[in-house]
């Protein structure tokens, strides 16, 4: 057993997808034709050998464990370690986790304290990217530090707030750390991946939510960095990795793995990524079918035209429909003759014939689930 | 401890070497000959037999068992991982005097009388491991137990014409058997018998104790133990079944097989009718369907790449389709690598195949000619420019 166990957070933050987080969490919205955002996550440790888990949810939580059960898929129904669901309600605590510290302080004495693991990884089910994790457990134990944190270049743009954003001098390490802050591209992203001795960690929520402060990054990173009092290190990651975070990056991410150098980074030989089975028939291509640049996952009967689309399982599209540039979700059905451009179709969604709906790249028309246009 | 019984326990005969299978059971026991995209043969009793209620399979194998045990593992795709009951891959026992291969069909399942014991059940289901057909057996047990019947055996109508290359059951109007004939040169009816049967488990064990006692004996149910219950005026009825079932003990009926599980209506749908197919799935992305290929009527499975033309053909998991290559009226089984410009007609081409670019495998035929289909057994690799011949095997 790997002497490092983990948490992963499904949803510490939800608000920004709107309504494709109505009613699941951030980490089992779909993603890639066939998985859950959260699989990504799970794949990552399992393929590293760490085997004890905690999901940390708050709200919405009833997908997510309908997908991840007991955790077969990924190797994780053990006796000993395997998956446990940090929930506020579960854990004595009748208001929602305000952030990070608040949720793994509940976790220590149920989950931390048990483990007899030394090491512990936190994980971000928001973040998407296969990664070897025991690269980055090995660097931690030989660098001595205090924390190593995940970075990645090109996420920082000035625009988008992110968590924590750090910049990094020759040596690389860190030499500006940046909190809740559309840091400039010069910065690099926190992938929300902080490995640390499990005792610390520990005692730091213990000593934070003791003094109100709720934040993971905002509260204990930086200030105690800032402080003098903490030890941090950088492991820049060089592949692909998604971050999403709003409705534009999440369709735009969606779509970027028709991307042959980008779908390899994600899905590599060495690094599987596991997501709960379904059993589906391979997809039927109908007579009349064209279809181009599209990722296309088992279950669906194509009759018509599908173009740089991301259709995941069981989808229909009949004869004469048209569907370019769309992320269109398990079991939805387009209709004959129907025009579809720049949409997000939720699960179980029905267009009628002939019916045609045109979005942007910056705006998609988003159908939540089971909708009848 | 004590369990209760067990209505019926499913007996699958996996043990066939497969030989009319050539080269894809070269390596590989029938039964785990990859089919539709993503499954394997096994996988339609074993779904069918979970649709129907029987929580109790044993899977009797002798040839090349090791990729049938890894594929069955402990049952879970099929929802058979039960602690009592469950899936149960059954090889001959290795005696401690002599390790005894399996000699017939009903030495099969004598050697496992203790195996069926341990349930005691009250009835025991028969199965072949090499049919592609969705049954439901809880109406043909019910129908098994209404009759009070000894044995039970489906049967399906076959052309009168073809008859004589079948068991043909003849009956009474009430569906009591009262005669049955292999391969009859003159048959009096068409009511081919499918290899499905249900026993009353003391009739059958009775039978086999029987049997094996017998030296003369074949030790196999059609030719030797149900004619002996039959002569004994044990009550034989024929179960009738008109949906679509295939045995694909050969090359063309395999190729055959897969093909009609394509179009928008198929003789055999996968994805229709009552009981989904339930097979061991692997961890792979959705396809990705690259600007220049072009699909028509044709079935691609998850995990794979798809650069080039294919047209009337099965293509399974994790397949690499690279540019200008041609497919058509072809299996191609999983992990299969075809470079740029290979041609492929009429063939089936096994797992892990690498075909090299500007091969050419197989041919095309008219209506009326005789279809030979082309077969590369397991891991062939195919160098460039090479040509397989039409009907060649390798």
């Amino acid at each position: 057993m790997k002497n490092v166990m983990a948490l992963v957070f499904a949803n510490i933050y939800d608000s920004s997808l709107g309504q494709l987080t109505n009613k699941r969490t951030l980490a089992s919205l779909p993603f890639g034709g066939r998985y859950r955002q959260i699989d990504f996550a799970l794949s990552n440790l399992s393929n590293a050998g760490v085997r004890h888990i905690g999901i940390v949810t708050q709200y919405n939580y009833q997908s997510l464990m309908n997908h991840i059960g007991a955790g077969e898929e990924w190797d994780l129904e053990l006796e000993e370690g395997g998956l446990e669901y940090i929930t506020p309600y579960s854990m004595g605590i009748s208001t929602t986790f305000r952030g990070k510290l608040e949720a793994i302080y509940a976790a220590t004495k149920s989950f931390l304290a048990i483990g007899k693991e030394e090491y512990v990884i936190l994980a971000d089910a928001a973040v998407v990217c296969a990664i070897n994790l025991d690269e980055v457990i090995q660097a931690h134990i030989d660098s001595g530090r205090d924390v190593t944190v995940v970075v990645k270049s090109g996420i920082a743009n000035g625009q988008k707030q992110l968590d924590l954003a750090v910049s990094l001098d020759e040596d690389g390490e860190i030499s500006d750390m940046a909190v809740d802050y559309a840091a400039p591209s010069e910065f690099l992203a926190s992938m929300g991946i902080f490995v640390m001795r499990k005792e610390l960690l520990m005692e730091a929520a213990e000593a934070c939510v003791a003094h109100n402060r709720y934040r993971f990054e905002r509260d204990f990173i930086l200030q105690d960095w800032a402080d003098g009092k903490l030890s941090v290190g950088a492991w820049e990651f060089g592949d692909v990795a998604f971050f999403n975070e709003s409705t534009e990056e999440y369709f735009r991410n969606n779509l970027a793995i028709i991307d042959r150098n980008i779908r390899h980074s994600l899905y590599r030989d060495d690094l599987t990524i596991y997501t709960r089975v379904r059993d589906q028939v391979p997809t039927y291509y109908g007579e009349g079918s064209e279809v181009d640049d599209c990722i296309v996952a088992d279950g669906c009967t194509l009759l018509g035209r599908v173009e740089n689309s991301v259709l995941f399982r069981g989808v229909r599209v009949s004869t004469g429909a048209v569907v370019k540039n769309c992320v269109v979700m398990s079991r939805s059905e387009i209709g004959i003759g129907a025009q579809l451009e720049y949409c997000i179709l939720d699960k179980e969604v029905r267009i009628s014939a002939g019916v045609k709906l045109i979005g942007t790249p910056e705006h998609p028309v988003i159908l939540n689930r089971g909708d009848v246009v | 401890m004590n369990f209760p019984k067990k209505r019926c326990v499913a007996m699958l005969l996996a043990g066939g070497q497969g030989s009319r299978l050539l080269v894809l059971t070269e390596n590989t026991a029938k039964p785990a000959v990859p089919f539709g995209g993503k499954y394997r043969i096994i996988d339609f009793p074993l779904s069918n037999c979970v649709n129907s209620g029987i929580d109790t399979v044993g899977i009797l194998t002798q040839y090349q068992p090791l990729e049938l045990n890894e594929y069955i593992g402990n049952g879970q795709p099929w929802g058979l991982n039960r602690s009592h009951g469950g899936v149960s891959v059954l090889p001959p026992y290795a005696r401690s005097k002599k390790s005894e291969w399996y000699k017939g069909t009903a030495n099969a399942i004598y050697q496992n009388i203790p195996f069926i014991e341990r349930y005691d059940p009250e009835n025991v289901l028969i199965l072949s491991g090499d049919h592609i057909y969705r049954m439901d057996y809880a109406r043909m047990l019910a129908f098994h137990e209404s009759r009070d019947a000894d044995i039970t055996i489906a049967v399906r109508k076959v052309p009168m014409e073809e008859a004589s290359r079948f068991g043909i059951m003849n009956t009474n109007p009430d569906d009591s058997i009262y005669e049955f004939e292999e391969k009859p040169k003159h048959p009096k009816s068409n009511n081919a018998s499918m290899g499905i049967y249900v026993f009353k488990w003391s009739v059958l064990k009775k039978y086999l104790v029987e049997d094996e006692n017998n030296p003369n004996s074949d030790n196999d149910f059609g030719k030797n133990v149900i004619p002996a219950i039959l002569a004994d005026g044990g009550r034989m009825f024929a179960y009738h079944f008109d949906g679509y079932w295939k045995d694909v003990g050969t090359i063309h009926s395999l190729w055959e097989a897969n093909m009609e599980t394509l179009g928008l209506h198929p003789a055999f749908d996968l994805n229709g009718g009552e009981g989904r197919i339930y097979a061991r799935n692997y961890a792979l992305p959705a396809t990705y369907i690259d600007t220049h290929s072009k699909n028509v009527n044709c079935l691609i499975a998850e995990g794979c790449e798809i650069y080039g033309d294919i047209r009337h053909s099965v293509i399974s998991t994790g397949c690499r389709v690279g540019r200008e290559v041609k497919i058509e009226d072809s299996v191609i089984m999983p992990n299969v690598v075809i470079e740029d410009g290979a041609i492929i007609r009429n063939a089936i081409i096994g797992e892990g195949c690498h075909i090299c670019s500007g091969a050419v495998i197989g041919g095309t035929f008219r209506e009326d000619e005789q279809r030979q289909i082309s077969v590369l057994g397991k891991n062939h690799r195919i160098e460039i420019n090479q040509v397989v011949k039409p009907g060649e095997v390798l």
